[in-house]
């Protein structure tokens, strides 16, 4: 409802131009502006605390405070919540604006306690550097301040300290109006007023570590930040967050070589300052104990001992020499969550030194990677919000694609575009939805028959545009090329595409040519290669002898986990360029340690094609090395050396060699604040899209899967971090109550869900909201083993 | 001396059943609501524009005018501010209890007049009885035909609710009431916009209207404006309830036209100082407004424009009257502590800053005052209040936290002595 | 003022001092380590982290002191303070304190800068060791036993001299009362609130005597 009665304040900054006078400068703003950004823009700051440029005006905190002339004499408004308009006159240095912005400053610090020094927010404290620029000096408030209990727990997360809390409602507005999640709230009122959660509902946001960044003194502090450093001994370095494909822009800030903190920087392009709590906190497992330092290989026994690089490089080198030359498969898989140049030496290592095209980065998660990479008309994040209609066929955004999601809610919100919504079940999304639509998944293609044919509201919203479709896998049961026949109607309606896929480099990856059927810059191959199902399938029945990993998992990230174990195991020799000792590299022969991320500077490309820089501010941890440097050392021992040299050498010939990224060099990455988009080549490019029609994976059971990811599960950069590793929601299987009732299931049963391609002993939930026919269990959940793609499941009472 | 009586005649003339529809219309009532079915937005408007009918609930501002200022939108709301907090003020209470269908009838007229067809009756939460009588009156006027599908036989719907706020004095300020009418915590809403009539309840134009405001217009249309306005006194046409409380002897409402003097009010028609001591002090208009004292305002006449030129507001009537008994510095405490409690926390200045100054009073009452606490009490509400002036300069979005000052104001102007007495020996020189 | 005259003023101190060495007891040095020189009241010598009468730790990790240090010789991290078993009081303590002595410049600048008056400094200046690891004084060294005594790095060496480590240095706070005559008989060189203190300021008269 919020956003409805604040209505009145929420100003439209129009193309006009109106003259405003502040201090005596006179200036020209577009008319609806804030008067308190329209000064700042011109070099007059005004001071705040709750006014925040990404969220509207509530003139609480009353520290903007100044006099504007009036017919009837100067009154005193408060700068963020009155707009400019012509012909105004501000004075914000005024003996009596200057004694009400002192008078605001003594009363929000007569009941703030001064323990600075131990507070987390001491020394980059709003409130310290307006006391100290604008206060009054010393306090005349003698009585006892008001008190609360110290730290509270709000979520696994967030602290809140409500002494020193200055109530200027950033907190709550975020999460209402920002998140839409409003799990904070103000209660009690006048000098007992309190930000507070519910009672019994913890603030478990996705969102919820963006608070702590906003909030103007340390009320909102995190647990993984929480004592660990003072802001004077960080270092920071704006970087690129490695989780996500949205490409936010975070500032990475370490301590003594120790990562202790990601903040979100306010990037246009991408995230507006916002983060994901998986990308916030996500920073945990750089710093990890069991962060690999040495190459290790593995014994008969299967135990594994640590080598040297010389030992563990020959060894390797030795062993994929005698597969590639006896002429037997070679294959790589991985690679999408480096940095393009590493991702570069990996295409070229495999397609020149292993001499194979069975290279893949989606480990059969994902979309076509023609689709992915080239699609021609391809819409930036930023299209969003002049988009008149807004169609989101793809994964829940708000467990995958967090920023996204963000950004495709305020256009809906704040800037009135129309959202179709089309999901299997309960999406993050479903509040704002203008049109919401299910399906089971597998008839999707039917669904999108109906919409290609049918006169309807559904198809009236899509065929007014602007359009900006946001397409990918709904979930594993679903095929992925529903979403390039739903991308062929789209672009039939004129509309702009952002093909979703997972893992933070995918596109740079793709780009570089890590995929069975793409050179370097987006180039088709003539002679595809297989791709990672039919990878893992060659590697279990033994076509394929010999596997290079490089960062990736594919027996906890394969939808069919158990095919992913079964080819690590059956494989002659397996090769892991890994940071940790996951599932999958622990059945291989040989694993290297390399440098992550923060630890190696590079370029990395996002879901639009935005290319920017990822910077190094540690070390890596023991011997690791960075990937590029392993496979030009194994190319040297293989007998056909890549010749790479460094990491900016690579950047300089993806600058001449990789079509797309021509001229892209560093330099220009480090001066462009907000990266640069790579050209897509529309011409050479033509994308064949297949049919409406094509059915998807036909299914005859009574149940389908819908088999989706969550922000929080069992990945491997979220095991490592200790407050990740608790988030996940843990495996359950949700049905609806009719069908419980019809398998004799009721809440909180054990029932076996069993497809072709896996089985699990789950809990049994019930919820209203599931569809009729419909079974939804989070993927990759701490335990539980993976029930694969296909979405034709058996559940039985166990 | 008596004087004509209006809206509180018919509860005056029959006290045992003036609340009944039977007496109602009995005594001409729903005559000038049926009239109103037939008559026209602009006819209505300008009528009560003519009447010079002045606002009740405090700010004084012409409901004529007020109407006139609808935006064009459509649904618009009709919402009845029943919310009466202001300490001191027990008027409406009376006209909700004793004369419910006035007030439906002056919605009916207030909905016909702004074309609208839900009107709300946001009804003080501590008003258990009124919200009861006012249901029933609504409930009879249903079953009648006056309220609902057709309003007396004609093709106009209307729907009344009624609401029962949850005890917040800033309820009573028409922005956060209708926060609280859309189930919002109850603060004020940011001006501009500064009139729900353009942007209001659920984002529509809405008109808030006072229930004595509206308890008038069933008499302006009966009687005519000539007549109506023949009742008041210049500028301030018709009658004014005010609430006298404190230390008279006949304290209650009394409604009467303006441009009598306080004395007359005070010592004729209160009936004079309870046990002949001496009047030391009176609020001329709920506790908001800055104090008046014997020795300047006695014989100042009762008008808007002459209480605003002296200082302060005949605001919602009530008139609080201090005898020479009472210290000053506990009165200020206790009116300060009441808006300190009230104050909704939105704003930095008020929350903090009226807490803090009910602490030095409360200080300086128990003897712990400082030489520097009485340009402290001085200095901090100057923050709330820029320049200590009448009307105030606010730094808050809302009147609350420099109505909090008004007591300090005045005490520290005309009770100097009395604060120093406090200070210097160390407590309070009047008996508990 | 004739130049030969100016010469000898300017030779009168020396003069004086020459014949005091030579034929009285005037040395200008002294026979360290069989004398030690007494030390002025504001000498500042090795660190000390100080407790409260209670037993808990004053220091409570805010890191100010490494902050202040323009030798960047301290290094502090601060933890989340076991509610059950506090260390310090309030929510975070100093579970790391270094303090690297051959950086140290003795500025006392850690001092001024704590706001819990937890570290503070002693007269003890015999602190040299024979390699550099030992240089590192961490909170095992450096912090004051429960009982207000301060450990010494080497009890048993005969240079050793375990009062100076009871000694605080003295330390004039920016509002010290000294020279306003009301504040006579108010202690004015504050010892820093480490094991000492001192004595309060003279007296008009007894400074005149």
């Amino acid at each position: 409802m919020t956003d409805l009665t604040r209505e009145g304040i929420k100003a439209t900054v129009g193309e006009e131009m109106v003259k405003v006078t502040v201090d005596g400068q006179e200036f020209e703003a577009p008319k609806g502006q804030m008067l308190i950004q329209a000064a700042q823009n011109h070099g007059t700051y005004i001071p705040r605390f709750c006014w925040h440029p990404r969220m509207r005006p509530v003139g609480m905190c009353r520290m903007c405070l100044v006099e504007m002339e009036t017919p009837k004499g100067r009154v005193l408004i408060t700068a963020c919540t009155n707009p400019v308009a012509d012909g105004m006159v501000i004075d914000t240095k005024s003996e009596v604006a200057k004694k009400a912005q002192e008078g605001v400053l003594e009363f929000l610090l007569i009941n703030h306690p001064l323990d600075c020094p131990v507070c987390d927010r001491g020394g980059e404290c709003p409130l310290q550097d307006h006391t100290i620029a604008y206060g009054p000096g010393e306090s005349r408030f003698v009585e006892e301040k008001r008190h609360f209990e110290k730290p509270i727990k709000i979520s696994d997360l967030v602290y809140l300290d409500r002494e020193r809390c200055i109530l200027c409602a950033r907190c709550t507005r975020f999460s209402d109006e920002v998140s839409g999640d409003p799990l904070i709230e103000f209660l009690d009122r006048g000098n007992f007023t309190q930000i507070n959660t519910f009672p019994d509902q913890p603030f478990a946001s996705y969102f919820s570590g963006n608070t702590v960044q906003i909030c103007p003194v340390g009320a909102l502090t995190s647990k993984a930040y929480r004592f660990r450093a003072r802001p004077w001994d960080l270092v920071s370095i704006e970087s690129t967050c490695p989780h996500c494909t949205t490409g936010d822009r975070i500032t990475v800030q370490a301590s003594q070589n120790e990562v202790l903190r990601f903040l979100g920087v306010d990037a246009e392009a991408t995230n507006w300052s916002w983060l994901s709590d998986k990308c916030r906190f996500g920073f945990e497992f750089i710093e990890s104990p069991d962060r690999l330092t040495s190459p290790m290989i593995r014994q008969e026994d299967g135990s594994f001992t640590e080598a040297t690089w010389t030992e563990a490089l020959e060894l390797v080198a030795s062993r994929f020499t005698e597969i590639r030359d006896a002429g037997k498969g070679l294959a790589v898989l991985g690679g999408a969550r480096g940095t393009n140049e590493d991702a570069y030496a990996l295409a070229k290592f495999a397609r020149e030194v292993l001499s194979t095209n069975n290279i893949d980065c989606q480990l059969d998660d994902g979309l076509d990677p023609q689709f992915l990479a080239a699609t021609a008309d391809r819409a930036r994040i930023s299209d969003l919000d002049s988009a008149r209609t807004i169609l989101v066929w793809g994964p829940d955004l708000k467990e995958e694609h967090p920023t996204l999601y963000l950004r495709v809610r305020h256009a809906v919100q704040e800037k009135g575009a129309r959202l179709v919504l089309i999901h299997p079940w309960r999406n993050g999304l479903d509040d704002r939805a203008t049109h919401k639509l299910t399906y089971r998944p597998g008839s999707g293609a039917a669904l999108l028959t109906r919409l290609q044919s049918e006169e309807g509201e559904v198809a009236t919203a899509l065929a007014e545009g602007p359009l900006v479709a946001l397409l990918g896998r709904t979930g594993y049961g679903e095929d992925g090329r529903l979403a390039e026949a739903v991308a062929a109607h789209v672009r039939s309606l004129g509309g702009k595409l952002l093909p979703l896929a997972r893992r933070s480099n995918v596109y740079g990856a793709l780009d570089m040519g890590l995929a069975p059927s793409l050179a370097p810059g987006r180039a088709t191959t003539d002679n595809p290669g297989k791709n990672a199902a039919q990878i893992l399938e060659g590697l279990a029945e033994g076509s394929i002898l010999g596997l290079l990993m490089v960062g990736s998992d594919p027996v906890r990230d394969v939808p069919n986990g158990e095919l992913a174990r079964q080819a690590l195991e059956q494989a002659r020799f397996v090769v892991a360029l890994d940071q940790f000792l996951t599932d999958s590299s622990r059945l291989a022969d040989v694993v290297l340690p390399v440098e992550g991320f923060a630890e190696k500077e590079g370029s990395v490309t996002n879901v639009e094609g935005r290319v920017q820089k990822v910077n190094r501010v540690v070390p890596g941890p023991g011997q690791s090395r960075p990937d590029w440097s392993i496979l030009d050392d194994l190319s040297d021992r293989m007998g056909r050396s890549i010749n790479l040299v460094s990491a900016e050498a690579i950047a300089k010939e993806i600058a001449t060699e990789v079509p797309a990224y021509v001229g892209v060099t560093w330099d220009m990455l480090d001066a462009e604040k907000d990266g640069v988009v790579v050209p897509l080549p529309e011409a050479t490019q033509p994308l064949v899209y297949l049919p409406a029609d094509t059915p998807g994976k036909s299914f005859s059971g009574e149940l389908v899967l819908h088999y989706a990811r969550t922000m929080f599960d069992d990945g491997v950069l979220m095991r490592h971090g200790p407050s990740l590793e608790h988030l996940a929601p843990g495996a359950v299987a949700i049905l609806n109550f009719d069908d419980a009732r019809r398998l004799g299931l009721s809440d909180g049963d054990q029932a076996d869900i069993k497809t072709s391609q896996g089985s699990a002993r789950l809990t049994v939930r019930i919820d209203p909201s599931m569809n009729h026919g419909l079974v939804y269990v989070p993927f990759n959940q701490p335990g539980i083993p993976s029930l694969g793609s296909d979405p034709v499941v058996t559940v039985t009472k166990a | 001396m008596t004087y004509p009586l209006l809206v509180t005649k018919r509860m005056t003339d029959f006290p045992s059943d003036s609340h009944t529809l039977e007496r109602y219309e009995a005594t001409g009532g729903y005559k000038a609501a049926r009239a109103s079915v037939g008559m026209t937005r602009d006819q209505l408007v300008e009528a009560i524009k003519n009447s010079g009918l002045l606002g009740r609930g405090g700010a004084a501002f012409s409901a004529g005018l007020k109407w006139s200022f609808l935006a064009p939108a459509r649904p618009a709301y009709l919402v009845v501010n029943a919310d009466e907090s202001e300490p001191g003020t027990f008027k409406d209470r009376q006209l909700l209890e004793r004369d419910p269908h006035q007030l439906v009838e002056g919605i009916i007229i207030t909905a016909i007049a702004n074309e609208v067809h839900r009107a709300f009756v946001y009804v003080r939460g501590e008003y258990p009885k009124p919200a009861r009588r006012v249901q029933k009156a609504i409930d009879e006027a249903y079953a009648e035909g006056y309220l609902g599908k057709g309003i007396f036989g004609s093709s106009y719907d209307l729907d009344v609710v009624v609401h029962l706020g949850a005890g917040a004095y800033i309820c009573g300020e028409e922005t956060a009431l209708i926060n609280s009418l859309e189930g919002l915590r109850g603060e004020p809403r940011l001006k501009p916009p500064y009139f729900p009539a353009a942007v209001g309840l659920y984002n529509k134009p809405t008109i808030v209207n006072n229930v004595e405001t509206l308890s008038n217009l069933p008499h302006i249309l009966n009687q005519g404006i000539d007549s109506y306005k023949g009742l008041g006194h210049e500028a301030d046409t018709g009658t004014f309830l005010f609430s006298i409380s404190g230390h008279v002897k006949k304290p209650g409402n009394y409604e009467l036209p303006h441009g009598i003097t306080w004395n007359e009010l005070i010592f004729d028609i209160a009936g004079g100082m309870r046990r002949e001591r001496r009047l030391k002090t009176w609020i001329p208009g709920g506790a908001s407004a800055p104090w008046f004292v014997p020795s300047d305002h006695l014989e100042l006449p009762i008008t808007k424009d002459d209480t605003a030129k002296a200082g302060s507001m005949l605001g919602s009537g009530a008139v609080v009257v201090m005898d020479e008994a009472t210290c000053v510095v506990r009165a200020a405490e206790r009116i300060v502590r009441f808006f300190a409690h009230e104050s909704c926390g939105q704003c930095t200045p008020c929350r903090e800053g009226t807490s803090w100054l009910e602490m030095i009073l409360r200080r300086i009452e128990a003897g712990q005052g400082r030489e520097v606490d009485f340009d402290l009490l001085l200095d901090v509400s100057d923050n709330i209040s820029i320049g200590l002036a009448w009307p105030p300069r606010m730094t808050t979005i809302c009147p609350l936290g420099p109505s909090a000052v008004s007591p300090i104001i005045s005490i520290t102007k005309y009770f100097k002595g009395e604060i120093m007495t406090h200070i210097h020996d160390g407590g309070c020189p009047l008996p508990a | 003022m004739s130049g030969l005259g100016a010469f000898l003023r300017g030779l009168r101190v020396t003069g004086k001092v020459m014949v005091n060495t030579v034929f009285g007891d005037g040395l200008v040095t002294t026979k360290y380590p069989q004398e030690f020189r007494q030390k002025p009241q504001r000498f500042h010598g090795r660190h000390v982290l100080n407790r409260y009468p209670d037993g808990m730790e004053k220091c409570i990790g805010c890191e100010l002191c490494a902050g202040a240090c323009p030798a960047r010789c301290i290094y502090v991290r601060g933890r989340d303070n076991p509610s059950d078993e506090p260390v310090s009081p309030g929510e975070r303590y100093g579970y790391v304190y270094e303090i690297n002595m051959l950086r140290c410049i003795f500025c006392g600048l850690c001092v001024e800068a704590c706001p819990t008056e937890a570290i503070t400094m002693t007269h003890l200046f015999e602190i040299s060791t024979a390699n550099r690891r030992d240089a590192i004084y961490t909170r095992q060294e450096l912090l004051m036993r429960p009982d207000g005594s301060v450990p010494h790095m080497f009890p048993d060496d005969p240079l050793a001299q375990l009062a100076e480590l009871d000694t605080a240095d003295g330390w004039l706070r920016a509002t010290a009362p000294s020279g306003v005559a009301a504040y006579e008989g108010v202690q004015a060189w504050q010892g820093t609130p480490g094991p000492a203190s001192w004595a309060p300021e003279p007296t008009q008269d007894e400074r005149d005597a």
